[in-house]
């Protein structure tokens, strides 16, 4: 099996049954990628398949092959995520435990949305389950990300 | 080793805190994250039925098995000689009536009593295998009846869970002056009564229950990873459960993806995943599902909370009178007995001056998971009932809801105010945090924005809610942590408290910048086995900071203490005339100044020697009262029943606010905690004891937009009772949003005739409510 993980190119082989987080937690110790429920419901383990947050652990190895895989390790290039950044500045994070898959799936969301709507930061963040936060200040993280995004882009 | 982060990270603008870069980079390091050379995987097998005697467990098929190395039934654990999971705080009645205490083993035996229920651990070289070889476990049990709430545990002809508790009832707990509040009842002019119930959660950290142990031979001595509120807690358990001294165990926990009160001490897998390792000889990790932790996780909450209040003729409140029901589940474990009894009395009387004052707690056994701590603890709960009742006195005998709260609020010049009910409140401004939080939300121009909903078809509410609890003396009689300073000048702090999203390595960093200049990059906070030998409590009760952080207050003001000696000698001069500010020492007079940095260098021992300004911090802390006044504003679509949050304030006082962005993170999270419980969780037994809300896709979590503001501001009222003057946050939220969420509810609902209703707010039992 072949896929692109965080840029470098990995050849290996598992099982059929193997799902993705296990390849990427237990194969190549990526544990940055959680793992919270077993019914795809918090998306702890929500990764970045060519581009799109999928949640990692709802999915068979055998259906990302061949594909680009980014998990939390991989975002940060030269310097840390804009949306990285916003979550700590903004204190969208406490425990840390889904901040992996809060932060993926809102890169995701400013992919599509550079500049969210409300409604659209909520259906963007609905598969994500954040225990201490209360939410508030990961939407203002959210925002202040897209700000950042922007900023850089001009 | 998973470091993926590039070598030279710019970072453009400075985090918030000093966890935060590791948790956003997916270095932080939990439990399952752990990973050992020869590790081996444990599964657990756990009663499938809420009730039944046990003819027969069979596990020959399973010990046979590919890749099993071990497999524990009761009968290990027995010869182990393992003992049975701690009853926690237990407790006795005035007149001398002990509780009936009914500890769950390590594994059933005879009979279970829980879906969930632990009855053995299958160990094998891979988790596939581990959970393979479970199928074959051959398991007879007698199915008995089930009782799953009050009703159905105290009726005459109930099933008896454990052959020495008569009716389920494990006490009838009684306190309070009876004849006093009978009297008041008596003369009372209005008497409200209110049945309250504040149903049974799961709490739901994100982070899955997990254990991993390793067992060094040559040493005797255990290593655990796990999540944890504390490691002195953990160890406790774990010494009276296994027999292994303390001091042959370590415990680590670098990350705990949050915790809520429901991973104090140890449970049934601890105990397992030690002895599994012992027995094979390898490390063992266990890893629950979340289906699996919703049932074995302790739950929380599970409270029937019957309030009466008598008024005379102006609404002075002259009694208060509870009789309260609280679910232990199957087994007294941890903090059920505490929280059903203590935690709901102590503060009965809120924040008012309430002369007479009784309650009588029943806590029964049922067939469903052992309640313990969940954010709290019993101090929301207890807000929340008194805060409805009021509201429901005010409004059906005609008094204003604000009028009334003032006119019996405890004054400032009432400091110390004894309850006589256990609690002795320090210090208040209640009116002040009321008057605020009215203006601050515009409660005073509500009905016109109510009036406008009105015109758009929509129901609007608003919930006022005043509240007070009480945070937690602490288990040990102070809190000690450890500073020294490392070769690169950098000062560790050694503590036995262990945050599990709370931020203790930079709010603790705070306290030592701000009292020494030290830069936050100088501080390192370590709570683990390097501690051992110190005391303290754990994360809990809203305490960490004002207990191990006055500790860090005192560490700083005895390094000062030193580094005036060092300073005195440096610039040879007298120390009686140098003074610290800016991070140095000062001699005005001469115009000559060393910084404590210069210092640190300048006297770092050349040798692994002790540096000559480490030092010990420690600081007795008793309880405090942090206090609020919350509102709440709703607006619910009467055509679908769903109920929409529009304003939320919480004006606080938490004493000293160190960190204002973490304290405010954590009423931000205590408030949607509570909104969790207003509308949307519930853990839901039927009859026969299964539970049906076992997943995320069944049990609803609180999501992204279930609020989108919240205005938190803080008042200071500073407490003499630590050092730092600071009174807790941790569960602050929480007990001032169920009131003030409920109250607006029922606020938008009252002009359509409903008066009460029990949460969760769902949208079906809304819309019910309205068709009549």
């Amino acid at each position: 099996m072949q896929m692109t993980i965080n840029g470098v190119v990995q050849e290996f082989q598992v099982d059929d049954q193997t799902l993705l987080v296990e390849v990427l937690r237990d194969h190549f110790h990526l544990t940055g990628t959680h793992i919270g429920c077993d019914t795809s419901q918090c998306g702890c383990c929500t990764v970045l398949m060519n581009n799109e947050a999928v949640k990692s652990c709802t999915m068979l190895a055998a259906q990302a092959t061949d594909s680009q895989i980014v998990t939390i390790e991989g975002l940060a290039s030269d310097g840390l995520h804009p949306v990285q950044e916003a979550f700590s500045q903004e204190h969208g994070l406490q425990c840390g435990y889904c901040t992996p898959g809060m932060i993926m799936s809102t890169v995701h969301l400013l992919n599509r949305h550079p500049n969210p709507s409300d409604d659209q930061i909520k259906e963007g963040l609905a598969g994500n389950i954040c225990r201490c936060t209360g939410y508030v200040n990961i939407i203002a993280a959210v925002k202040s990300a897209a700000k950042k995004i922007q900023e850089k882009t001009v | 080793m998973n470091a993926h982060l590039p070598s030279q990270l710019v970072l453009d603008k400075e985090l918030l805190r000093k966890e935060d870069l590791r948790l956003i980079t997916g270095q932080g390091k939990f439990t399952s994250d752990w990973h050992y050379e020869g590790m081996c995987f444990a599964h657990m097998v756990r009663s499938p039925y809420a009730h039944g005697q046990i003819k027969h467990i069979n596990v020959s098929d399973v010990r046979n098995a590919l890749g099993v190395l071990q497999v524990i039934t009761s009968e290990e654990v027995d010869a182990a000689k393992m003992q049975t999971l701690p009853s926690g705080v237990t407790i006795q009645n005035s007149d001398g009536q002990a509780q009936h205490l009914a500890p769950m083993p390590i594994l059933a035996k005879g009979k279970v009593l829980f879906v969930g229920q632990p009855i053995a651990m299958v160990v094998a070289d891979t988790l596939e295998h581990a959970r393979q070889a479970a199928e074959l476990v051959q398991l007879e049990i007698d199915m008995l009846d089930a009782v799953t709430d009050y009703e159905s545990a105290l009726s005459p002809d109930a099933v008896q869970l454990h052959a020495h508790v008569p009716k389920n009832l494990s006490i009838h707990f009684s306190k309070g002056d009876v004849q006093a509040t009978d009297k008041a009842f008596e003369e009372a002019q209005f008497i409200s009564h209110m049945k309250i119930k504040s149903q049974r959660l799961i709490g739901s950290p994100m982070e899955l229950r997990s254990v991993l142990a390793k067992y060094d031979a040559t040493q005797d001595k255990v290593t655990i990873h796990t999540p944890n509120q504390g490691m002195l807690g953990m160890l406790g358990a774990l010494e009276q459960i296994t027999g292994i001294k303390k001091d042959q165990i370590e415990v680590i926990a670098q990350d705990v993806g949050g915790s809520f009160g429901i991973r104090a001490g140890a449970y049934s897998e601890h105990a397992l995943v030690i002895l599994a390792a012992k027995l094979i000889g390898r490390p063992v990790k266990w890893v629950g599902t979340r289906s699996e932790v919703f049932v074995s996780d302790w739950h929380g909450r599970a409270l029937e909370l019957n309030g009466s209040i008598a008024l005379d003729a102006k609404g002075k409140i002259l009694g208060l009178r509870f009789d309260d029901k609280a679910d232990l589940g199957a087994f007294t474990c941890y903090f059920g007995s505490f929280i059903g009894a203590r935690n709901i009395s102590i503060t009965m009387n809120g924040v008012y001056d309430i002369p007479a004052l009784s309650m009588r707690s029943e806590l029964y056994f049922t067939n469903t998971v052992p309640v313990s701590a969940y954010r709290g603890a019993g101090r929301p709960d207890i807000a929340y009932a008194i805060e409805r009742l009021i509201d429901h006195a005010a409004h059906e005998h005609g008094f204003d809801l604000v009028a009334l709260r003032k006119m019996n609020f405890i004054k400032p010049e009432q400091f110390p105010y004894d309850n006589h009910m256990g609690s002795v409140y320090d210090s208040g401004e209640f009116e002040l945090l009321m008057k605020r939080a009215i203006e601050v939300s515009d409660f005073n121009h509500f009905e016109s924005r109510r009036a406008k909903a009105a015109a758009n078809h929509r129901l609007r509410g608003i919930g006022l809610a005043c509240f007070i609890e009480c945070s937690a003396a602490g288990t040990t009689n102070k809190d000690q942590v450890l500073g020294r300073f490392t070769k690169d000048g950098v000062l560790q702090i050694l503590g036995v408290t262990g945050a599990s999203g709370q931020g203790h390595e930079t709010s603790f960093g705070q306290i030592v910048t701000t009292a020494t200049g030290l830069h936050a990059d100088r501080i390192q906070y370590l709570a683990g086995p390097a501690s051992k030998a110190l005391i303290g409590s754990g994360t809990g009760g809203s305490r960490s900071l004002y207990g191990a952080g006055s500790a860090v207050q005192n560490l700083c003001e005895q390094i000062l203490e030193k580094s005036k000696e060092l300073a005195a000698q440096h610039l040879q001069v007298e120390a009686g005339d140098l003074h610290f500010d800016h991070g140095s020492w000062h001699l005005s007079a001469k115009n000559a100044s060393v910084s404590l940095d210069d210092l640190i260098k300048k006297f770092q021992p050349v040798d692994a020697s002790a540096h000559p300004l480490d030092a010990q911090g420690e600081a007795s802390s008793g309880s405090t009262f942090p206090n609020g006044c919350h509102i709440a504003e709703v607006e619910i679509d009467p055509e679908t029943g769903v109920c929409e949050i529009v304003n939320y304030t919480a004006i606080d006082d938490l004493g000293v606010v160190i960190s204002p962005k973490l304290v405010k993170g954590q009423i931000h999270g205590g408030v949607v905690q509570g909104i969790g419980q207003a509308f949307f969780e519930q853990a839901i037994y039927d009859e026969s004891g299964q539970l049906l809300t076992g997943s995320f896709m069944d049990y609803a979590m609180p999501k992204t937009g279930c609020l989108m503001q919240i205005h938190s501001e803080h008042i200071e009222v500073v407490t003499k009772s630590n050092i730092l003057g600071s009174k807790g946050v941790g569960e602050s939220g929480c007990s001032g949003s169920l009131p003030a969420l409920s109250n607006a509810v029922i606020n938008a609902l009252r002009p359509k005739g409903i008066w009460g209703m029990d949460m969760p707010y769902t949208p079906p039992k809304i819309w019910e409510a309205l068709q009549g």
